[in-house]
């Protein structure tokens, strides 16, 4: 059943966020002010790359209003940030390598002060030459980036012997993909609110995705104990990765710390554009052979991901490309290879997809043109080749048994949408017969949590507070997905409790456990999955409690609405009575009653680091509509079956595939932050263009596939990332469907898709010679 | 010392003419430290993007009467439209819509209803590359400003011409622009399009922006031909070769593919760093044969 | 500088009447302030949200006198003797959640929120012209405003939701009429 309102019935939830975000009340971080505030800015550079032979900060420091100006060195412990690899400077000292490299910070009265302040601030820059290209960037004659050369990251993965696999195929597909440097475009900039509370401590407020990992990265910066650090770090006004790693955060802390007052600082667009990270740009030229049976024989490919100045989590990246480059289908012989690379462009990291946005463009483009060369279906081509439930995964590692390739594949071909593809009815309009229509499909097997070799740690914890909450305590984040929606729906449809029983308690790291990161597409399966092993372990203590008090065996009471019930033994009265109110039996107990549980994410018995053992699938129908006048592409109609176990929270669930979705249309058709010479020339949202309501007139339809293995006992696997990765494939397929063009590079360039001479067009209707 | 003292950027005072005449003394008084500010709209993204300093006194011209709405001042249908008349006035007015329907399409693809709502006719004019311009220019339009004598008139082909290499236009003010509605012959059929293509659906900087219209007498044949092309940071003008080769001709195969490569010869439009010159032509030349397709249907 | 300039006198920090959300007000704040930052900073009230400050993403939102406009946009002066509702106001006015509201969280309208209080600002001053828009009315009248969440499915079932109890909200004021 295709997932909506209707069906989902009581099962839609309004979201408990939704009231104060509907009505403008919520105060996001970067809403919030502190008496005695200052403001924060940040000197970055004007240059690409760029030696530094002298900072003089004299003038902006005597200006008046201005209470403290930084360099590196303010900085009191490592001066590097970075989740994976701190290789960034927090202040440069003598080397700027791209237009976000901060140089020095401001500290003032007012935001006007501090922007002048930060033009008192005198740079002695030597520009340097820079490196534009990451291909160039692997060559002798480029210049070295970083004492280890250009090179961040390289991995790979080989199986048979590929030479002897393309001499034995009958059809051989060698194409190169190009993606764009897609950026996050998260509504609420980067900013926060730092205070130096009077016991000496910090208390951060701004948006992260991993409250604990900015307060290691901090404590580090700082040189003082994690102990001394508070991170409060939701609600966020949007992530999709994008504010996973310290962004304003070492600033506001250097600065608050120094002048003992609090600071907020808040990036406008541009200073977000230019420091923030954006999506790799990835070069993927991929090798395909079949047998004339359409057999996959052999699969060689190269990846170059331009991962710009810094590493930030661009090695964790490349392997994630470098595995779904592989994806759900079975070869005889594979050559991999990848580059993550340095270079003076933007940053790059983190980004919804997580590279494999840009792997699966590429792979199924391979599968649509082998199929053409095969004269067969493209459907039919994937089928052929698909992985059996019981393979291994990609990297050969065993994973979780899975039917989900069967299950998707299955739903999305007997999709009206797909069977509408074999009604050949007129694919051009009469009345205009430039607008063309085509439909495409593709198919994604989409990795989840950070995979071997990463620590990736999860947990939670409930507690029958002392006012009788139901406090729900976790170290996840809220930035829109439906964190906390989902995590109530848990509790009131597997624990039984009312929504007004329950307290949900995230995103502060005084109170909350070690959860892992909200990253991933990880969390509502964590969320789930510490629910399991809580259940027992509270029914047991609190329900243990209640049984004291009430003198009944703990096996025959249970949680309800409200408080404490008994389990009747004939079918459940109409109106059951409660034994016990929760503040009554939290009065009763003196203290709150705690259970806990800390585990990790599951992974693959294997070797290989990044290897993933949970996939979420996905197959994907596009229609869309080619206007042959002006080339653009409108997408009209899509179907999106995805199985990834049971449907926690049926609004976020919808919600995730159609916003995921919208952003691979944006990936696909309208978004690209253009670099010329290291700088930025789509400085704000006038010309880097993110897709709006009209780039969606079309419908989606979601299915859900819930069913899982018998003993698979993983719960549900993440939705977050998985509808952003497989509509452009999809859509490039459509597009050959439509008009007979291949697209390799994104955003498609709309001169590609124009008709070649208008000749085509005369000889429809027009009277007269 | 004070902030200011050491030149933290002041906030511009704010000027509120009540006539033309004053406000135009206050930008002769005030020269390069002044100037005329509308919806500001356009001011604001070039201040932020640090394409132009915010200025130290900001002239409001949001108080002139006569610079506001459209007023019908002749038997020929010929309507003046106030320069502060907003892109929304335009978008809503039946009238507009009836005498000027490439206006009110037009005014329909500029920006989204929230700067409309703001932004007014002459601000879009004055960027000199307006995506309101290729539709006013099917109209005949004429610039009136305010000089500080009589009072000026040019057409905005004139003006256009010539705007973006010798600004002493920026010392005068803009009162209106006044068009005037195509007539219609007998036994003739008037076809008009506006397009705007852009990198987007919608809310979109304009790649290629074509006016068209045309008519059709009853022999088939061309006539009235005014056609307007721009987009993007090319100067908007009336293709006269092709207006020409056009007027009489039937309307048929021969004419379409004809003209279909005069535009990719003629028309040369300004790329830029997302949109080259290439796509530019092969578009405007496409809009342009596909509406004189569908008129020859 | 010549007579007639003379006669007009310049406003650089000076009063600016207005009405705010029904209540009267009186910014004293420098004319060419924008009106995001007045009632952000000046105002404390934060629903309208900073976001792209050029008029590109319609995070910013609020009326003016019933109709959109961007607050990053406004400048102080231009508010003068206007009536500015922002979302504050719309709860307000509606005594605690407006049905437009309510369509957002009943249909699943909005997900980080962010762009939230100005999509529904731009959702009102579109319902209160034109009761029964088109879907392409309503594409036109949201295409200012820029939702990374949602990918806008959520916000069109809301609106149609809310065209929807407006109408029964009507019809049954009609047939107590």
């Amino acid at each position: 059943m295709l997932l909506n309102k209707k069906g989902s019935g009581a099962r839609w939830r309004v979201r408990p966020d939704g009231p104060d975000k509907v009505t403008g009340k919520l105060a996001y971080l970067t809403d919030m002010t502190a008496p005695d505030m200052l403001i924060g800015r940040v000197l970055r550079s004007p240059h690409a790359h760029a030696r530094i032979t002298a900072i003089r900060t004299e003038h902006a420091a005597a200006l008046d209003g201005v209470h403290a100006v930084i360099t590196h060195k303010d900085v009191p412990g490592l001066n590097r940030f970075g989740i994976a690899h701190p290789d960034q400077p927090v202040l440069c000292e003598d080397r700027v390598r791209y237009v976000g490299d901060a140089v020095a910070a401001v500290a003032a009265d007012t935001l006007e002060i501090a922007e002048h302040a930060l033009r008192l601030i005198e740079v002695d820059y030597e520009p340097l030459p820079i490196v534009e290209d990451a291909e160039y960037a692997l060559t002798d004659e480029a210049p070295q980036l970083h004492p280890q050369g250009n090179l961040l990251h390289r991995n790979g993965f080989q199986r048979g012997d590929i030479a002897a696999g393309f001499d034995s195929c009958a059809h051989v597909v060698e194409e190169t993909y190009y993606t764009p440097r897609q950026m996050h475009t998260y509504m609420e900039t980067e900013g926060g609110l730092f205070i130096p509370g009077e016991d000496g401590r910090l208390t951060v407020y701004s948006p992260t995705q991993h409250g604990f990992m900015d307060r290691m990265q901090l404590a580090r910066i700082l040189a003082i104990p994690q102990s001394e650090i508070r991170i409060v770090s939701s609600p966020i006004g949007g992530s999709f990765g994008g504010k996973d790693e310290l962004n304003v955060q070492p600033y506001g802390a250097l600065l608050a710390r120094i002048t003992k007052r609090p600071v907020k600082l808040h990036n406008s667009r541009w200073e977000s554009v230019r420091a923030g990270l954006k999506r790799h740009p990835m070069k993927i030229t991929m090798k395909t052979g079949v047998d004339d049976s359409g057999r996959l024989i052999a699969h060689q490919v190269r990846i170059i991901a331009d991962t710009g100045p810094y590493a930030t989590l661009g090695a964790e990246v490349l392997n994630f490309a470098v595995e779904h480059v592989i994806g759900p289908y079975r070869y005889e012989h594979l050559d991999v290879e990848g580059f993550s690379v340095y270079t003076n462009n933007g940053m790059s990291g983190e980004f919804r997809g997580f590279g494999g946005n840009q792997a699966i463009f590429a792979l199924e483009g391979q599968f649509d043109r082998l199929a053409e060369k095969l004269g067969m279906d493209p459907w039919e081509l994937r089928l052929r080749n698909m992985r059996r439930s019981d393979d291994p995964g990609p990297f050969d590692q065993p994973i979780a048994l899975t039917e989900g390739a069967k299950q998707v594949s299955a739903a999305m071909t007997s999709s009206p949408l797909w069977q509408e593809r074999s009604n050949p009815a007129a694919k051009a309009a009469q009345d205009e017969p430039w607008i063309r229509t085509g439909i495409g499909a593709a198919f994604t097997m989409h990795g989840a949590g950070l995979g071997f070799g990463i620590p990736d740690p999860a947990g939670g914890r409930l507690t029958l507070a002392a006012d009788g909450k139901i406090e729900a305590v976790f170290g996840y984040e809220e930035f829109g997905q439906g964190l906390i929606a989902s995590l109530e729906q848990m509790l009131i449809e597997q624990f039984g409790f009312a929504s007004g029983d329950i307290r949900i308690v995230i995103g502060d790291t005084d109170i909350v456990p070690e959860s892992g990161s909200t990253t991933a597409s990880r969390a509502t399966s964590m969320m789930w999955k510490s629910l399991q092993n809580l259940r027992p372990l509270f029914e047991d203590a609190v329900l243990g409690k209640a049984a004291d008090i009430l003198q009944l065996p703990a096996s025959r009471l249970r949680f309800g609405e409200g408080g404490v019930y008994a389990i009747e033994a004939s079918p459940e009265p109409d109106n059951p009575k409660c034994l016990m109110t929760y503040p009554a039996l939290a009065a009763a107990c003196w203290e709150p009653v705690t259970s806990s549980t800390q585990f990790h994410f599951p992974t693959s018995d294997t070797q290989k680091v990044g290897a993933h053992f949970l996939y979420t699938y996905s197959a994907v129908a596009v229609k869309v509509e080619v206007n042959q006048l002006t080339g653009r592409v409108r997408v009209l109609h899509q179907y999106h079956a995805v199985a990834a176990g049971p449907v926690i929270n049926p609004q976020g669930f919808l919600g995730q595939i159609e916003g995921g979705s919208s952003m691979a249309i944006g990936f696909a058709l309208t978004e690209d932050a253009v670099m010329s010479g290291g700088q930025y020339l789509t400085k704000n949202l006038d010309t880097y263009l993110v897709p709006t309501i009209a780039e969606h007139r079309g419908t989606i339809d979601v299915q859900p596939i819930e069913e899982l293995p018998e003993e698979d006992n993983y719960g549900p696997r993440g939705i977050g990332e998985v509808g952003s990765v497989t509509l452009a494939p999809a859509i490039a397929a459509a597009i050959y469907d439509a008009v007979g063009v291949r697209v390799t590079k994104l955003p498609i360039d709309s001169e590609l898709l124009l008709a070649q001479s208008f000749d085509s067009f005369l000889d429809k209707a027009v009277s007269g010679e | 010392m004070a902030a200011n003292a050491q030149g933290v950027a002041e906030a511009p005072f704010v000027w509120h003419p009540a006539t033309a005449e004053e406000a135009w003394q206050l930008k002769a008084t005030l020269g390069a430290e002044g100037v005329f500010t509308a919806g500001g709209t356009l001011l604001r993204t070039q201040w932020e993007s640090g394409l132009a300093a915010m200025p130290n006194h900001l002239i409001d011209i949001g108080a002139i009467q006569e610079l506001h709405g459209p007023r019908t001042d002749s038997e020929i249908g010929t309507v003046c439209f106030g320069a502060m008349t907003t892109l929304s006035e335009i978008r809503t007015s039946p009238l507009v819509n009836a005498s000027f329907p490439l206006l009110t399409e037009a005014a329909r693809s500029i920006a989204a209803p929230s700067i409309r709502n703001l932004a007014t006719i002459g601000g879009n004019v004055l960027s000199i590359v307006g995506d309101s311009i290729p539709a006013l220019l099917v109209y005949d339009p004429v610039l009136h400003w305010h000089d500080g004598s009589s009072g000026l008139e040019e057409s905005l082909s004139e003006w256009l011409s010539t705007a973006a290499v010798h600004p002493v236009w920026k010392e005068r003010l803009l009162l209106s622009v006044a068009l005037t509605p195509p007539t219609l012959n007998s036994n003739t059929k008037r076809f008009v399009a506006y397009h705007k293509v852009g990198r987007r659906d919608a809310f979109t900087p304009s790649v290629v922006t074509a006016a068209f219209s045309i008519q059709l007498d009853s022999d088939n044949r061309l006539g009235d031909v005014r056609l307007a092309l721009g987009g993007g940071q090319t100067i908007p003008h009336r293709l006269e070769t092709v207006e020409q080769f056009l007027t009489g001709k039937p309307a048929d195969k021969k004419t379409i593919t004809e003209v279909y490569s005069m535009i990719l010869e003629h028309y040369e439009p300004k790329g830029d760093a997302f949109v080259p010159v290439s796509y530019r032509k092969k578009a405007a030349a496409n809009l342009i044969a596909s509406e004189l397709w569908k008129a020859a249907k | 500088m010549k007579d007639s300039a003379k006669s007009v006198t310049p406003l650089a920090a000076s009063s600016i009447p207005c009405t705010i959300n029904g209540h009267e007000a009186s910014l004293n704040v420098p004319p060419a302030k924008r009106l995001l930052h007045v009632l952000r900073d000046d105002l404390a009230m934060t629903g309208a949200k900073r976001s792209c400050e050029i008029g590109r993403c319609g995070a910013c939102m609020v009326m003016v006198d019933g109709v959109p406009v961007n607050s990053c946009l406004t400048m102080a002066y231009q508010c003068s003797g206007k009536s500015i509702t922002t979302i504050e106001g719309v709860s307000a006015q509606a005594g605690g959640i407006d049905p437009i509201q309510r369509a957002f969280l009943e249909e699943g309208g909005f997900q980080c929120g962010y762009c939230t209080p100005g999509m529904i600002i731009s959702v009102k001053a579109l319902l209160d012209h034109n009761p029964d828009p088109t879907s392409l009315e309503i594409e036109e009248a949201l295409s200012g405003n820029i939702c990374r969440c949602t990918g806008y499915g959520g916000i069109k079932r809301a609106v149609q939701k809310a065209i929807e109890w407006r109408k029964e909200a009507y019809e049954s004021e009609s047939i107590r009429d």
